[in-house]
């Protein structure tokens, strides 16, 4: 297990390296200087020079990236053009916002998409099936912002069981912050539900129909036993390995319903760095999200090892 | 040799034409799929929406109307207007045009990219596609949004950018998907023919491959306007996509939020229209899959017709008595099957017997074979026996007696405690009888916890005991592994030893040994005779192999086309053959055809005049 973690490690390490050069490489291709864009309106060709010899844009290429790379191995990513504060301070600020997002849409996502995969899965071809199949078809091609409007909508504009603006930190007020996750949380996780119930319903029709089922069936196994004991962990098997695509396209998915729910998360800072041309957070950013897909990808090899002894070395 | 091939090669020629008639064949498919066509006249209105919007739209939808902002659909304003005072109808069909365009362009670009990569991967291999698909993976685990954003970060905002940003987007699945075809179709007969012919690779590409691909790309792309859209969407919500005065769905909705409490009618349209859109690309890509992969999906009918007859009463069958029966003992036979009959009701509405009218008895250790060809509906006997016949059959007549009861129209519940406890099975190929992800010993367990009520520890101990007595060595240590780290015929001791784990009465072995090698075949079938003596338990053998039943049976049944046509002692069998049917199987053993030039089969004709035979018998038996 140990092995298989640090040869995951040793890949990630010069894919990140890549990647952070290609955003480093696009936003030195960017036309119109950064600074610029920090002094607004207000710019004339001698403060442009300024921020410019302030923020180190006018050194070469190769200097700056060296120094990204020295500094990012260290934790350090430099500061925002805009507010002049340490990138990795801003991001950290707003990563629990956006992990306890992502943890209620998965747990909602797996709850609901597993339950629609097992229902149709198990009866493969029977009534139940086509519509539970029916239903994720349709939840894959609902917005996840626009479930979010709609239950804002219904729950927290009309009927007022939730508010509205609704991050409270953990910390804060443990209640409220379940409180506020509960429509964000379902929003997110209805598009990552369809995804889930798709691959469970297939893998799972698959299963029930392999030659070990009848086996145990003949060993006098009971029904809810064969699904939950024997077909479950059998179908999570390529469930798992489609899951961290499932988790990455939620990430994307949550930008916008943070706007949705005004969540002070990863989501509102790139955005706003986006246009305002915050390169140093962009790239900071950029590099965070790859490191969290990176890790998520790695927490699911894991358990993919645990659940398929196949994949175990021997 | 060179002619072979050039021949082969014209021939694949020929086939071209057929082409037209697979596009024939394809349309008549996506006829028949009401789903799809309905999907499809929505996207042709969202298409002549899109041209005609300037006509049909009742307002300009970027003039702003300070005397009408934020009025609730009315008369004037069907849809309502925005803070703006601009019409929401008006905006939701220029809209169209927008979301139509920007997704038909991202698709066309991650095509542009991604098809000539995904052949370039597949064609050339080594480490074009190695390094290749590594920075396919790379993309594709990044969320897309994040793709798109960065690319709009550096190039700014306008519809060309932000056609390749969602473009980029998809290009790594269009790279990931032509590869997978190519590599599919690569390994064909007709591009290794066309390569012998002396073709050029990319003259391959182009005339031979590139016309299979067309039907994945069309069927992805289709699937990826959908996406697209969505895609689009939330860029434009996000503010990152086109100009907030551009009427795109996303500004719209972007608008209904800032908006929510005051004009809650404004995040109704442009969701809707969304969600429509959508649903409609992705049902029309669904459905073209189907029709070009020739799938229907068509549930399994399971409905039992009324007209199904009931169960002949017992004493039907005991006034039956076979006649080996009779002049046995007068201890019940272990296994007592009376006119057993299993129906298929076939998706047209009739009904077609599988296994008609099946009487078989296995006595308490006495080993009788099932024989027959693949078909002959042996197999499915044996699953009426054991309660697990597949849906869409049933149990339509006869008796089914376990050691005196019957076990027939028994509830799940009770068949569970009769399967595994009195009755054990061993199916066909053990490396996929097991749970892959299980530990033998946990399924080993499970019968013995589930019908003795053992304790988890003395049931593992009665484990090692089953293990060693079917000849696994180290069975302790053997316990936790999984089925991988076994070979076919240790696989299959271990099913053996499950099926044995609550000591049955009868165990059936459906073609246990006929995908094991000849010496682990005749090893494990040694086995199923010294339990058999050991345990003194009946045994129902189905098999193909003359082989096996002249090795193991004392008695045999020859099924064919779903009847018993001869049931006899093994050696009357072998010797005095009685049915036609019995004499032809016989002739047909290899092992007695050494030195002639063909192999004897059972001919066309002689299987016309059975099968003539067979037919007059059963009209004469419904008579009766």
């Amino acid at each position: 297990m140990l092995k298989l973690i640090l040869s995951r490690l040793a890949l990630a390490v010069p894919q990140l390296l890549l990647l952070s050069f290609f955003v480093f490489l696009l936003t030195y291709m960017v036309p119109g200087s950064p600074a610029a864009a920090v002094l607004g309106e207000a710019a004339t060709p001698e403060s442009i020079a300024r921020v410019e010899t302030q923020l180190g844009l006018d050194r070469p290429f190769f200097e700056r990236l060296t120094e990204w790379y020295v500094g990012a191995f260290q934790g350090d990513f430099g500061n925002s053009y805009v507010s002049s504060r340490p990138v990795s301070e801003l991001f950290l600020e707003r990563l629990p916002a956006t992990i306890s997002l992502m943890l209620g849409g998965i747990i909602v996502a797996v709850l609901l998409g597993m339950a629609l995969g097992l229902i149709g899965g198990t009866k493969a071809g029977s009534v139940r099936d086509r519509i539970a199949t029916a239903i994720s078809s349709f939840s894959m091609s609902v917005p996840e912002f626009w479930v979010g409007i709609v239950l804002v909508l219904m729950f927290a504009v009309q009927l007022r069981l939730f508010p509205v603006v609704s991050y409270v930190p953990f910390d804060v007020d443990p209640f409220g912050w379940v409180r506020g996750l509960v429509l964000p949380s379902i929003a997110l996780g209805i598009g990552g539900a369809a995804l889930i119930a798709r691959q469970t319903r297939t893998a799972m029709a698959e299963t029930m129909s392999a030659r070990y089922i009848d086996s145990l069936t003949a060993a006098g196994v009971s029904r809810n036993k064969l699904i939950f004991g024997y077909g479950l962990k059998n179908a999570m098997v390529p469930v798992l390995s489609a899951t961290g695509i499932t988790i990455s396209i939620m990430l994307g998915a949550s930008f916008a319903i943070e706007k949705v729910f005004a969540f002070p998360g990863i989501g509102s800072l790139m955005l706003r760095s986006v246009t305002g041309k915050d390169f140093a957070v962009v790239q900071g950013g950029v590099l965070l999200i790859a490191v969290m897909i990176i890790a998520v990808n790695l927490i699911l090899d894991v358990s993919y090892g645990l659940i398929n002894p196949r994949s175990r070395p021997q | 040799m060179s002619d072979t091939y050039t021949s082969n090669f014209q021939a694949i020629r020929a086939e071209k034409p057929k082409r037209n008639s697979n596009l024939g064949r394809i349309l008549s498919r996506v006829r028949r799929q009401p789903a799809t066509l309905v999907a499809f006249a929505f996207i042709v209105l969202l298409a002549v929406i899109a041209l005609t919007a300037q006509w049909i739209a009742p307002y300009d939808p970027t003039a702003s109307n300070f005397d009408n902002v934020l009025q609730p659909p009315s008369g004037e304003f069907l849809l309502g207007t925005d803070n703006l005072g601009r019409d929401q109808l008006s905006r939701l069909l220029f809209g169209v045009r927008i979301v139509l365009l920007v997704a038909l362009g991202a698709v066309l670009v991650a095509m542009a990219i991604g098809v000539p990569l995904g052949l370039l991967f597949g064609f050339h291999g080594g480490w074009w596609d190695r390094i290749g698909m590594r920075f396919v993976d790379m993309a594709q685990a990044l969320p897309g949004l994040l793709i798109g954003l960065t690319v709009i970060t550096i190039f700014g905002r306008n519809m060309i950018i932000l056609m390749i940003a969602i473009g980029l987007i998809f290009a790594s699945a269009f790279a990931r998907m032509t590869r997978a075809t190519v590599l599919g179709e690569r390994g064909k007969l007709y591009v290794e023919a066309a390569a012998v012919a002396g073709l050029r690779k990319s003259q391959i590409i182009f005339t031979q491959v590139l016309p299979n691909l067309l039907g994945a790309i069309i069927t992805q792309a289709a699937v990826f306007i959908g996406s697209a859209i969505m895609i689009e969407s939330a860029m434009s919500f996000l503010g990152i996509g086109l100009d907030s005065d551009i009427p795109t769905w996303g500004a719209m909705l972007s608008l209904a939020v800032e908006n929510q409490s005051v004009a809650p009618y404004l995040s109704w349209p442009p969701g809707i229209a969304i969600v429509l859109t959508v649903l409609a690309f992705n049902v029309f890509g669904d459905g073209l899959n189907d029709a070009f992969t020739g799938e229907r999906r068509r549930p399994v009918k399971r409905v039992r017709p009324a007209a199904a007859s009931k169960p002949r009463p017992a004493t039907t069958a005991a006034a039956r008595p076979s006649p080996v029966a009779a002049a046995a003992s007068a201890v019940a036979p272990v296994l007592e099957a009376r006119d057993v009959t299993v129906a298929l009701s076939r998706p047209a509405g009739n009904r077609v017997d599988l296994v008609s009218a099946v009487s078989i008895d296995v006595r308490k250790g006495e080993i009788v074979g099932l024989l027959g060809e693949s078909g002959s509906g042996k197999s499915t006997f044996a699953r009426a026996v054991l309660g697990m016949l597949p849906a869409g059959t049933w149990l339509a007549d006869g008796t089914i007696n376990l050691a005196g009861k019957e076990i027939s129209r028994r509830s799940a519940k009770e068949l569970r405690s009769i399967r595994g406890d009195r009755l054990g099975a061993v199916f066909q190929d053990p490396m996929s009888a097991l749970s892959p992800v299980h530990t033998v010993g946990n399924q080993l367990i499970e019968p013995l916890r589930i019908h003795k009520g053992m304790s988890k520890k003395a049931a593992r101990a009665r484990a090692i005991e089953l293990l060693a007595r079917v000849g696994v060595k180290d069975p302790a240590g053997r316990l936790d592994h999984y089925p991988h780290q076994f070979s076919g015929g240790m696989a299959q001791r271990v099913a053996i030893a499950m099926a044995l784990a609550a000591d049955p009465e009868l165990l059936i072995a459906d073609e246990a040994t006929s995908a094991l090698d000849v010496t682990t075949q005749s090893q494990v079938l040694d086995l199923i005779m010294d339990l058999r003596d050991e345990y003194g338990m009946g045994v129902l053998m189905i098999t193909h192999s003359l082989g096996v039943v002249a090795e193991t049976c004392d008695r045999v049944a020859v099924m064919y086309r779903g009847r018993v046509v001869e049931d006899a002692e093994v050696g009357a069998l072998f010797d005095r053959p009685q049915h036609q049917y019995t004499r032809a199987l016989l002739a047909a053993n290899p092992a007695n055809s050494a030195g002639l030039d063909r192999l004897p089969t059972i001919d066309r004709e002689l299987r016309a005049v059975i099968d003539a035979e067979q037919d007059a018998e059963a009209r004469k038996e419904a008579l009766r």
